[in-house]
């Protein structure tokens, strides 16, 4: 197989772009994509602060090391989630890919938030995954409001956003629905959310990371068995396979066609927003998700005879 | 006999009369875009061919959350 681009032997095959690319020319490929997103999706400029969120795996340090390449300012936003023997390596690759590039880093301990995750898997009786989800979004967007950044860009990747879609789908969640995108305007005490990878697949980043030497913390989560994503994926990747192109035209005829109509439903329905009491975060009542969660804790915790 | 390390799970499988990469995801129950494939340091493509005495390691895109 020859490269699409200079005709030299090729390293990756893409079905879904009936295309081929060289270790030379896939980084071009791979940086056009995310142009093309942040240009059509409007998600930032090169005069604004972007704060990347960053898990240690491959989408994130991908996305983090190709918009510091494209000239943007970003500081990289780790959460330490206490998870004995994961978030310590998760932390370290974080803390070492930042170094070796000359990136900005903040680390947020939730542990010294009162928020351990481990003691929420043994004391709050909800999915932890859901729950450190709620936490996780909680902090990026209160230290992104907080530090003065213009957006926060994660590295969902078009396989978590069509997942999501398809799960939002089967439940057909009007809410969910109204809101997925790869860019939400900053609204109502939300910071401006943008997902510059949304247009690229796993295995792309997978070979961006690669190629560039990215090293990963790819051991999954010891808390995540079974979660539902996983299956959606791999749903979605025999689907590929046998069409290819059909998870992109998925997820960008649902953002032309299906997320306009579910968003004016939402507006009609919707619950409206206002500080929380306790942080000021915006919530639909008296107090945000996380400040309840946080409560709740501390009360099981005194209940089992515990402490943080 | 090719010997293949598959990440990250980090176990090792030998295969035999497995002469290209297709076949070897073929046995492997993967698809060609959910797995990388490298050899000598060198990601492959479906059509490459393989020999006997090739070490092979294979990383799985997918993340598991």
């Amino acid at each position: 197989m020859k490269c699409t681009r200079c005709k030299a032997p090729a390293s990756t095959a893409l079905p879904s772009h009936n295309a081929a690319f060289c270790p030379d020319c896939f980084p071009l490929f791979f940086t056009k994509q995310v142009e093309t997103a942040i240009r059509r999706q409007k998600m930032f400029t090169h005069d604004e602060r972007i704060l990347v969120a960053l898990s240690g795996g491959k989408d994130s340090l991908a996305l983090m090391l190709e918009l510091s390449l494209q000239g943007y300012d970003v500081t990289g936003l780790h959460i330490d989630l206490a998870i004995p023997n994961s978030s310590p390596k998760a932390r370290a690759k974080v803390e070492a890919f930042c170094q070796q590039h000359g990136l900005n880093l903040q680390v947020l301990e939730v542990a010294k938030e009162g928020l351990p995750i481990p003691a929420i898997k043994k004391h709050i009786k909800r999915p932890v995954c859901s729950v450190c989800g709620k936490i996780k979004r909680h902090y990026f967007n209160r230290i992104a409001r907080e530090g003065g950044f213009d957006a926060l860009a994660t590295g969902h990747n078009l396989d978590d956003e069509a997942a999501r879609l398809f799960a939002n789908t089967l439940r057909w969640d009007s809410g969910y629905l109204s809101d997925q995108g790869p860019t939400l305007p900053g609204e109502e005490g939300f910071i401006r959310k943008v997902k510059p990878l949304y247009r690229l697949t796993e295995f792309e980043t997978a070979n961006y990371a690669f190629m560039k030497g990215i090293e990963i913390h790819s051991d999954p989560c010891p808390y995540s068995g079974g979660a539902s994503f996983t299956g959606h994926k791999k749903l979605l990747g025999e689907l590929e396979h046998k069409s290819p192109g059909s998870k992109f035209s998925f997820y960008d005829n649902f953002l032309k066609r299906g997320r306009p109509a579910f968003k004016l439903l939402e507006k009609e329905q919707g619950d409206p927003l206002s500080p929380c009491d306790t942080c000021g975060s915006p919530t639909s009542l008296d107090k945000c998700g996380v400040c309840r969660i946080r409560e709740t804790l501390e009360r099981n915790m005194k209940e089992a005879g515990e402490s943080l | 006999m090719i010997t293949v390390n598959i990440e990250p799970e980090g176990k090792s499988t030998t295969l035999y009369k497995t002469r290209t990469v297709i076949a070897l995801l073929n046995k492997l129950d993967l698809r060609p875009t959910m797995a990388l494939v490298i050899r000598n340091g060198e990601l492959l493509t479906p059509d490459v061919k393989l020999f006997n005495g090739d070490v092979i390691t294979v990383k799985k895109v997918i993340s598991a959350g």
